[in-house]
């Protein structure tokens, strides 16, 4: 196997007593986008910080195409990052911004002006460049970041949490335009973020951290139907997660048997995504669940219930708008939930 | 109907406020203003009527080599001790910045320290710590004893511009490319820019009206604020006043162009 773009081995950090990432492996190929999410604190973006070297490691190897960087200094890596704040420079005009990687590299003048324009024209930008950055809109605040970032066109790209700030219409369109820039240049995205629309909208592959290790890799879809464990399932949201004991194919929640094929004896947990949940007014033939109404939220063209389940458990299932008017839910009101039988997802018991 | 009644209210308030804030100004410039214009009042005495307007006492005062001896030290003074302590404020409030150590809190102290050591203390402090370095009665013991006292003014003019920089910034400039050094010179310097040319003019003030310590330590080398006070003691001299105007509008000019930088918001 072709060695990967970058290479963390057993990777540390701690401040004190606190750890903040405890000895985390990951590999990430080159021409991936790559997202790393997790709560806030969870270790995401001091990994990001050692990767850019502007956190020394407490311990393991950080690999960046096959060389060891752990003490090549911030400003010796090519790695650049896209800030939450963006930390543009707020006494330099939006070229001066743009040029200053050039500019550090001791590039001639006349080549930093012809690359500067080209991506000040492919990011939308030309006919700014005298402009100070403050007095820009967010939107092309953002594209200044991004275009002073990838002017050393650099191998892979950082950015931490750099749609944050921004108004939720702009974050969809910044979230097209990144994907496609990230397509259309092949390089290595690395992304932190705690929103899992934006990673699961644009990422290849999803890492998701917690207590400063990593819990679950794989596919937003993956990750999405399989998660690891409740921690996973909790911060990808939209599930409902049921804690029981299977014996003999089925497993007992709070006293109703529902059937799980396949599944080991013993205590278990498993996850039902809410749109794969089913509401109906009277007890189906399959194995149900008998649930309150609490309430509903609009979430785009889909309807999202929300249930009290019989161990008061809070319970979730999407319907559609035509399935809601039927229904007719009221708070209080009793309804069914059921799945198909391939709905149900094991997870690893956490203790 | 609310909003009018209110307004009206504001209307009478307001008025109050500036008829207060007349006094007040008019309490503390008065007695500037009054050695302003008898500066270039004809008569040997300050008394009114006023007599003829004339230059003559500028004349006078600034023919007399001691004054401009005094002049030339007090430039020199000013500017070098602005320099040093500018530099000195600076780099103590990026330390502070920067960096987390033990006791830095007690470090943070003691460079805020010389403006609260009573000045006749600090006078005789110097006087006897120069004189024992052999350097008491030159302008360098002068500029030292100003740079002591001056840089204090200056970290905390810095230091209150680096607390409005985005910690991000200065690490975007190593993430781009650009060494420790060479991240200060491109980035922490210009974002500090208009703190630093204001803590010079603040420093430079500081050093250039500065009485008690120059008195202690000048010896020979006086200082304007200390050829003041000699003319002074000899007899009462319209001199004084047309010195003291200079004096005045020099220092003003310093601490309002410090005030300009400090305060100026850029246009968004």
């Amino acid at each position: 196997m072709a060695e990967p773009l970058v290479r963390l081995t057993d990777l540390k950090k701690s401040y004190g007593n606190f750890e903040a990432v405890k000895g985390i492996d990951l590999e990430i190929a080159a021409g991936e986008f790559i997202a790393i999410m997790g709560p806030s604190g969870c270790g995401k973006t001091t990994t990001l910080r050692m990767l850019a070297g502007l956190e020394a490691p407490s311990g393991g190897e950080i690999f960046i195409g096959g060389e060891r960087m752990n003490d090549v200094p911030a400003h010796e890596r090519d790695t650049p990052m896209v800030w939450q704040s963006l930390a543009l420079f707020p006494f330099l005009s939006v070229r001066e911004n743009v040029e200053f990687g050039l500019k550090m590299r001791g590039l001639p003048k006349r080549e930093r002006r012809e690359r500067v324009a080209v991506w000040l024209e492919r990011l939308g930008l030309e006919g700014f460049e005298k402009r100070r950055v403050d007095a820009l809109s967010g939107g092309q605040r953002q594209r200044v970041a991004l275009a002073r970032s990838l002017v050393t066109e650099p191998k892979m790209l950082f950015l931490d949490e750099p749609l944050s700030a921004l108004d939720a219409h702009l974050v969809i369109r910044m979230q097209g335009v990144l994907s496609k820039l990230q397509k259309d240049l092949g390089i290595t995205f690395v992304y932190v973020t705690h929103s899992q629309s934006e990673a699961f909208a644009m990422a290849d592959r999803v890492v998701i951290m917690g207590h400063g290790e990593i819990v679950q890799t794989g596919r937003p879809k993956d990750i999405f139907r399989a998660p690891r464990n409740r921690f996973v399932a909790e911060f990808v949201g939209r599930n409902n997660i049921f804690a029981g004991t299977v014996a003999g194919g089925v497993i007992n929640v709070d006293g109703t048997q529902l059937p799980l094929p396949g599944a080991a004896d013993g205590p278990a947990e498993i996850v039902v995504a809410a749109d794969r949940m089913t509401v109906s007014l009277e007890r189906p033939n399959t194995a149900a669940l008998e649930a309150e109404f609490v309430s509903e939220e609009f979430v785009g063209t889909a309807i999202i219930c929300y249930f009290e389940g019989p161990g008061g458990e809070e319970l979730k299932a999407q319907v559609t708008e035509r399935e809601l008017e039927l229904l007719a839910p009221e708070p209080g009101k009793h309804f069914f939930l059921s799945w198909e039988p391939d709905a149900p997802h094991v997870m690893a018991v956490t203790s | 109907m609310r909003r009018t009644g209110g307004a009206e209210a504001d209307g009478a308030g307001r008025g109050g406020v500036l008829l207060y804030l007349a006094i007040v100004f008019a309490f503390v410039f008065a007695p500037i203003i009054t050695s302003m214009i008898f500066s270039f009042n004809s008569d040997r005495f300050p008394t009114v009527p006023l007599g003829e307007f004339t230059t003559h006492w500028y004349e006078t005062a600034f023919s007399r080599p001691e004054v401009w001896e005094a002049m030339q030290n007090s430039l020199i003074v000013a500017l070098t001790a602005a320099t040093l302590s500018t530099a000195l404020g600076f780099a103590t409030a990026y330390t502070d910045y920067r960096y987390n150590f033990r006791f830095k809190s007690a470090y943070i102290a003691l460079a805020l320290l010389p403006p609260t050591i009573p000045l006749v203390i600090m006078g005789l402090a110097m006087l006897a710590w120069l004189a024992r370095l052999g350097i008491s009665g030159t302008l360098t013991g002068i500029i030292i004893a100003h740079t002591v006292m001056a840089a204090p003014f200056a970290m905390a003019i810095c230091r209150l511009r680096l607390s409005q920089m985005d910690p991000a910034l200065e690490a975007a400039a190593w993430n781009l490319g650009a060494s420790q050094w060479r991240a200060m010179r491109s980035v922490v310097v210009p974002f500090c820019l208009p703190a630093i040319v204001s803590a010079f003019c603040l420093t430079a003030a500081v050093s250039f009206d500065e009485f008690v310590v120059a008195w202690f330590v000048s010896g020979l080398n006086k200082t304007v604020p200390v050829v003041i006070l000699e003319i002074l003691q000899g007899n009462v001299d319209p001199q004084i006043n047309a010195i003291g105007t200079f004096v005045f509008l020099t220092s003003m000019t310093l601490v309002v162009v410090a005030q300009l930088l400090i305060t100026r918001r850029r246009k968004a």
